[in-house]
């Protein structure tokens, strides 16, 4: 079937302007500038790797951070409220103490960004998300045991 | 209202042919295809237990977003160059858009949810996410744009070059997670020669990728040919264009 508009009416521009679009781009153009303001002041360098603290420009000690490591084997303690665990990047290992559980799939030897501010040697969190990686092997006992691990770089074995 | 039968033997003003009809079939069994696989023939994932299922609608979702896009820009560029300005042309970039935010939307909405679950948390301001939601608002102001008024034409050029504008943003959208630390992997697929995923998984990743593309195909069938009822009513007003029909007709 022919569905070409007929050329009648195209040439006269009509002034039909509705309320509708406008309310949408005014609402569109401030969430744009929303999300500018937030990927200029934070997104943009999402995190500090732990090796990095002090080490490069706005990942310094006392200042609001978010730092991403290794979660270290055998480090994760409960004690009342708090979790506490080390997390260690590049050979450089750091204390965390977070009030709280964290949640997602959070466990040993797993990369995780945490919220926080660094104070007196301890990384004071209060998020904590976890950084999977773009690996994806079945849940499998005889897959996961061909495989030798080299990906994390460690010796590190979750305890599944 | 029943629809007047025109010589074909087909109801007047449908957008549906016997090819789309076909389309559309193809991608509902596509679509119980994947639910199966997705849900039930795939392992769990060793790190992400069965969250791991969210990723055959989110990953698909975001590649044919930014395919709707591409082709959205491609449209707009065809348009724009003077031997090949059709308003057809104007009208599978609008409804290559709208299908486009109806898809990023999805892996938006999928994200949100596989981040909850993994990460534990629903949204963070992080290069890939933040990147993300400026390209999906960008193409809601798109469609904002194409709905303020004027002629056809006038509507056509004004989008046309903002859809040239919008597409950039995909290559900063698809490399956020290599140019910037950032919490969202890395691409596990695309350009990435040694992929890292079970075979099963890869496979249904890809038949999510085939059936999403389906859909995409047959959604912009469907909505180019509403949007050019919608502009033919436009132009000659609903009573002419019923008039003229029924002229064909008798």
């Amino acid at each position: 079937m022919d569905l070409t508009p007929r050329p009648v009416a195209d040439s006269g521009s009509r002034r039909r302007r509705r309320w509708l679009p406008i309310a949408v781009l005014t609402l569109v153009i401030a969430a744009g500038g929303v999300i500018v303001t937030q990927f200029l002041t934070s997104a943009i360098d999402y995190y500090c790797n732990v090796d990095e603290i002090g080490a490069k420009d706005g990942c310094e000690a006392g200042r609001r951070l978010r730092v991403q490591g290794v979660v270290d084997e055998g480090t994760v303690s409960e004690d009342g409220t708090a979790t506490t665990f080390s997390i260690s990047f590049g050979a450089v290992s750091m204390p965390v103490r977070y009030e709280g559980e964290p949640g997602g799939i959070f466990k040993e030897c797993i990369p995780v960004v945490v919220h926080g501010i660094l104070e007196d040697g301890v990384f004071d969190g209060d998020r904590i998300e976890v950084k999977h990686s773009n690996e994806y092997k079945a849940e499998n006992p005889d897959r996961v045991a061909a495989d030798d691990g080299e990906s994390k770089g460690s010796a590190c074995s979750p305890s599944a | 209202m029943t629809a007047s039968t025109a010589t074909t033997g087909r109801p007047d003003r449908v957008t549906g042919t016997p090819f789309t009809r076909a389309l559309g079939i193809v991608t509902l069994v596509g679509v119980l295809w994947l639910s199966w696989f997705g849900l039930f023939v795939t392992p769990a994932d060793v790190n992400q237990g069965e969250s791991v299922r969210i990723m055959y609608a989110h990953v698909p979702g975001a590649w044919l977003a930014y395919l709707a896009f591409v082709v959205t820009g491609i449209s707009s560029a065809a348009y724009l160059w003077r031997r090949t300005r059709s308003l057809t042309w104007d009208r599978i970039a609008g409804a290559s858009a709208e299908i486009g935010v109806l898809f990023m939307g999805i892996s938006l909405v999928t994200g949100s949810l596989w981040g909850r679950l993994t990460w534990g948390t629903f949204w963070t301001w992080d290069a890939r996410l933040t990147t993300t939601a400026f390209l999906f608002v960008t193409y809601v102001g798109y469609l904002a744009v194409r709905n303020l008024g004027g002629s056809h034409h006038q509507r056509a050029r004004r989008s046309a070059v903002l859809a040239l504008l919008a597409v950039l943003e995909i290559p900063l959208v698809h490399f956020s997670v290599e140019l910037w630390n950032s919490l969202h992997q890395e691409a596990s697929v695309a350009g990435n020669t040694d992929v890292t995923m079970d075979g099963l998984m890869l496979f249904t990743l890809f038949l999510g990728v085939i059936v999403f593309t389906l859909m995409y195909v047959w959604l912009l069938l469907h909505r180019q040919r509403a949007l050019a009822l919608q502009d033919l009513v436009d132009d000659t007003g609903l009573d002419l264009a019923i008039a003229a029909r029924r002229a064909e007709v008798g």
